[in-house]
């Protein structure tokens, strides 16, 4: 209660309501997502109250969400992987005249998740911060350990390009002083880099510059399929809502505990959904021409697994998407310790962001449908125009943090790498989730190796600690063997 | 530019990843773990996962873009890429010397012609007014220090 009292201040109401409409804004366009704007507006942390910033980011995240549906049904270009069931079912109701109603059950689909979402949150996140009050060291460098496994190894399309991505990023985490023992590490012998890489610079180079620089290489843009007419009532019809609300209400149950899972994603419970609605429709020669539940289900179970995703992030302090990575450093910035003791040491802080949730939830559904027409007109600002925008952005954001030409010169640097993994399909996030989580992982492996007196078995011998780990190896083995079996046969 | 340079790069970053591995002093604080064996660990894993990308490569396993018909570049996409790094460029060889607008402006100019706009008076006026835009921001209204917005150089 105290949470929403604070949330519900008018300050801290303006700040989710920025965030709401930011984070929309910034769903709706291609070529930017809640990763890219949220490490743009880390510099604020410097400037803006704790809370306040983290109602802002919280309004962005979940915006994000609710605008990535309308790209995917107007435009058929789902921005990221957990939205293409969406763009499979609903883009073909717009082209039937029904954008909508398409539109309407995203949103109202979104809210429900969103909800169902939080409600989990608020009541699950108690009981795991008691079960993770019982970790040591060696149980955190073995839970990062499954975290680095899931990104890299289990989430992407190839374990090897996964792990690549996440070891060069582990390898930019360590650049700078050693705070241990004071030697500086993979620093060229430039000043620059005795304070380590910031994630700003690695976030906004892989995800700006490096999707602008691929985009301008394919030349594709300005030949792009034009946006669909915003066509039908945007109220649901009773046959409509009768089609819709259970499966909202089944996407949001999948999409909540497999998001919360470090392995979860957003794409199986997405693809989960879609599956069992078309199984369970009473019209399933509708799928694949635009059937509603195919809109609803996946919509909310995409939701759902956003909110699933803040689970580990606040109660264990293990990021398993890029957002969540990059939400963790503002937390760093404010000298918090993400984790168990976070619900005890900044339990206003956690309470009110929680409750920001709620509220968010209850503004997105009020901005998304109204202003549809207004994001609609959005997506038709010209290529050069926009990407010119985001690139200049990008730019002020890193030169203004530091003044640096060095570190604009380090952006452009990630920029290019970032073209090359997109291309070549190495994935970015276990990149930026290793950059974050490296030098934690080293300091606890460190810490317990100390505590252990250099006996490396403790990872293994401790029990928690112990299942962990066979499950990071199980993780990473088991389904290159069954791969394997599957070859031979 | 293939998959097989890219490995290649990978090689080369764990070769000089390796040497500053080398160049890292000992410490002189008593400890179990120094501050060589983590970065040792990860160099050594890149470079042996740098190995097998290679060979994913040379069997042709690779992933590119550029194999499928939708992921393919239309012409000149290696000079719409030197546009926006031209753009970078001037960015990071001229903001010190004559302030924010102009620089940026020459930048969101790169990426524009990067997009295929076409260098007029219209596309000037767009990217000094999106440069303006974002210094008025940034520097006047949010106080980021982005210099000044025009300075004389002498």
């Amino acid at each position: 209660m105290q949470g929403f009292a604070i949330a519900l201040q008018p300050m801290t109401l303006l700040y989710g309501f920025i965030g709401c409409l930011v984070g929309t804004l910034v769903g709706v366009l291609p070529g930017i997502g809640p990763a890219l704007t949220i490490a743009l507006l880390l510099p604020l942390t410097f400037k803006v109250p704790a809370t306040a910033i983290f109602v802002l980011f919280a309004g962005i995240y979940y915006g994000a969400m609710y605008g990535g549906s309308t790209t995917s049904i107007l435009l058929n270009t789902p921005g990221e992987s957990a939205t293409i069931v969406t763009s499979l079912e609903g883009n073909k109701m717009a082209r039937r005249g029904r954008a909508g109603p398409a539109l309407a059950t995203a949103a109202i689909g979104s809210f429900v998740a969103g909800t169902i979402g939080t409600i989990a949150l608020t009541f699950f996140a108690p009981w795991v911060v008691d079960a993770a009050l019982a970790f040591g060291p060696a149980e955190y460098f073995s839970l990062m350990l499954i975290a680095f496994v899931t990104v890299s190894a289990v989430l992407g399309g190839s374990a090897l390009r996964g792990l690549i991505s996440l070891v060069a990023g582990l390898l930019f985490g360590l650049v700078g002083i050693d705070l241990q023992t004071g030697q500086p590490r993979f620093t060229f012998g430039q000043p620059e880099f005795l304070d380590g890489i910031e994630v700003t610079i690695v976030a906004v180079g892989l995800f700006a510059i490096g999707e602008a620089l691929f985009l301008a290489w394919q030349g594709k843009e300005n030949k792009k399929a034009d946006v669909l007419a915003l066509s039908g009532s945007l109220w649901l019809s009773k046959e409509d809502f009768a089609r819709s609300w259970k499966a909202w209400i089944r996407g949001s149950l999948f999409g909540f505990p497999i998001g919360a899972m470090p392995a979860g994603g957003a794409e199986l419970p997405t693809l989960l959904s879609y599956y069992t609605e078309k199984k369970l429709s009473k019209k399933p020669e509708e799928f694949g021409h635009g059937a509603i539940e195919g809109v609803a289900g996946p919509e909310a179970a995409n939701n759902a697994a956003a909110a699933g995703v803040l689970m580990p992030l606040l109660t264990l302090g293990i990021p398993t998407s890029a957002t969540a990575a990059i939400i963790l450093s503002a937390f760093e910035s404010y000298g918090i310790q993400v984790g168990p003791t976070l619900f005890t040491q900044q339990s206003s802080l956690v309470w009110t962001l929680i409750a920001s949730l709620y509220i968010g939830n209850v503004i997105l559904l009020v901005l998304n449908l109204p202003l549809v027409g207004l994001w609609v007109k959005l997506l038709k600002i010209p290529s050069q125009w926009l990407y010119a925008g985001i690139v200049i952005i990008s730019v002020a954001g890193v030169y203004g943090s530091s003044n640096s030409v060095f570190d604009v010169g380090l952006l452009f640097f990630f920029g290019v790498l970032g073209f090359g993994m997109r291309r070549f399909d190495f994935p970015a996030a276990p990149l930026i989730i290793g950059l974050i989580l490296g030098p934690m992982a080293e300091q606890s492996m460190r810490q317990a190796l100390t505590i252990s007196q250099g006996q490396w078995s403790t990872f293994f011998t401790r029990p928690i600690s112990g299942t962990l780990m066979a499950i990071s190896i199980a993780l990473l083995l088991v389904p290159n063997v069954i791969r394997l079996i599957r070859n031979r046969k | 530019m293939s998959a097989r340079l890219i490995a290649s790069f990978l090689l080369v970053f764990c070769a000089l990843a390796v040497w500053q591995v080398l160049s890292i002093p000992e410490s002189t604080i008593q400890s179990e773990v120094g501050p060589i064996l983590a970065p040792s660990i990860l160099v050594a894993l890149l470079s042996l996962l740098g190995v097998f990308y290679l060979f994913t490569t040379i069997s042709n396993k690779a992933s590119d873009c550029t194999h499928q018909e939708e992921g393919r570049p239309l012409k000149g996409g290696s000079t719409r890429v030197l546009y926006m790094l031209g753009g970078g460029l001037a960015f990071i060889t001229l903001a010190k010397v004559i302030g924010f607008l102009i620089p940026a402006a020459l930048c969101g100019l790169g990426v524009s012609m990067a997009f295929d706009a076409k260098f007029n008076l219209k596309t000037l006026l767009m990217v000094f007014g999106i440069a303006g835009a974002f210094w008025t921001l940034f520097s006047a209204i949010l106080g980021v220090d982005l210099g000044p917005v025009v300075q004389i150089p002498f």
